[in-house]
């Protein structure tokens, strides 16, 4: 039981480890500000949040367990509404999307 | 609500008897109390707690794939050797009106494949969503509207 | 038969690598970023790894306490993020206007210098040279 355990909490420090890499890699080649949000905002999110469930069902007790689940939650609130704010406040300054961007259904909004 | 803390009462109450405090004895009360509640369903007129609870499951496990989903959609753009991205920005008509299920929609759309909420506009009708992929926005729209909006007015209202 | 420890103890070990990799690759964007926003993605990323990096470490060393830690820097992080939107927000303008404005800047005082320079005639050595001073300070940022 332990065993299978500690296996599962190997295999997905692994994955949560992977997932992060994938979004820092997608940091650095997405092309503008809005498609990066999305590498950080969901790979991000998912590595971290597997890396505590790692950590919750490492620790066998239930006090560590609900912290860290209770982390994982916290993460999962937070992420959007941060990745939200900043796309808000970059389109409202004036940051433009990238050339390859194929459509703006906000701009004629915000010339109004 | 309250049925619910009678369920969590219930479950602690399991675990003080039993005598021990570990997470898997707690979820295991937890189970039973459900078990217990269901039983005098009738009495206790929980019939709406049990079917709400049913759809609120539902929402978070469908929040949970799509997670993991769009988690990995993103993995295999980003290790593509060369992305073909048509990024932009969508405007999409809202029809849950209150501010909570605004907030949740627009939280659940920013942790889904290739979706992120920018902004709501000040009369709080239009979401605006930036695309990874803006080719099909209709297509994605739709997604939308059967999925997590219907799901959460579901588990609402 | 390898034992369930030993793969347990390689498992620990490479994730510590893949996140320090990560840490790097963010850090360069953090680095390079052309915009603000950039670089402020680039600090929530650093916070998200960050939290990676304590949760792999309270595992390998049984320290319940370290869990306390990456809530308390997930906390800090999302306000910090929220605090650098409201200072994009507040500041109200892209690196391209600030060039923009700067290079503006510049060129008007570089006439007004030469304007002066001229009507006085005197010495036509000195006078561009504070102007040209000032345009230097001002395009720097």
């Amino acid at each position: 039981m332990t065993e299978i355990v500690t296996l599962i909490s190997a295999g997905l420090l692994l994955i949560g480890s992977a997932f992060t890499l994938v979004a820092s890699i997608g940091l650095l080649r997405l092309p503008d500000v809005y498609t990066r949000m999305h590498a950080a905002s969901k790979a991000g999110t998912m590595g971290s949040c597997l890396m505590l469930i790692a950590l919750a069902i490492h620790s066998a007790d239930f006090g560590t367990m609900s912290r860290a689940l209770a982390g994982v939650v916290f993460i999962l609130l937070t992420a959007p509404v941060s990745s939200h704010l900043l796309a808000k406040a970059a389109y409202t300054v004036g940051y433009r999307l990238h050339a390859s961007s194929v459509r703006d259904e906000m701009a004629p909004q915000d010339k109004q | 609500m309250s049925l619910f803390l009678v369920n969590v009462l219930l479950a602690l109450a399991w675990a003080a008897v039993t005598g021990s405090f570990t997470f898997l004895n707690f979820a295991f009360g937890f189970v039973l109390a459900i078990f217990a509640l269901s039983l005098i369903r009738e009495q206790v007129g929980s019939v709406g707690y049990f079917s709400r609870a049913r759809r609120v499951v539902s929402l978070l496990l469908l929040f949970v794939t799509e997670l993991v989903l769009s988690a990995w959609k993103v993995a295999l753009l980003v290790l593509s050797p060369r992305m073909d991205l048509k990024p932009g920005i969508f405007a999409y008509p809202l029809r849950v009106d209150r501010d909570f299920e605004i907030t949740i929609l627009a939280n659940l759309i920013t942790l889904t494949p290739g979706t992120l909420s920018v902004d709501v506009s000040d009369d709080r009708r239009i979401l605006y969503i930036h695309a990874m992929d803006a080719s099909d926005p209709d297509a994605t729209r739709r997604e939308i509207a059967e999925g997590f909006e219907s799901k959460i007015m579901e588990a609402f209202r | 038969m390898i034992g369930v420890e030993t793969i347990f103890d390689y498992a620990v070990t490479t994730t510590l690598g893949v996140l320090c990799l990560s840490f790097l690759v963010t850090i360069y964007r953090i680095v390079k970023g052309p915009t603000l926003p950039d670089r402020i993605l680039g600090l929530d990323m650093l916070v998200l790894i960050a939290i990676g990096f304590i949760a792999v470490i309270g595992i390998k060393t049984g320290y319940a306490l370290y869990v306390d830690v990456a809530i308390a820097l997930g906390l800090v992080g999302f306000l910090a993020t929220v605090a650098f939107a409201r200072f994009v927000l507040s500041r109200g303008k892209t690196e391209d206007d600030i060039l923009t404005e700067a290079r503006e800047a510049a060129s008007t005082a570089r006439r007004e210098a030469k304007l002066r320079a001229r009507p006085s005639g005197g010495n036509p050595g000195s006078a561009p040279h504070p102007g040209a001073g000032q345009t230097g300070g001002e395009t720097n940022p």
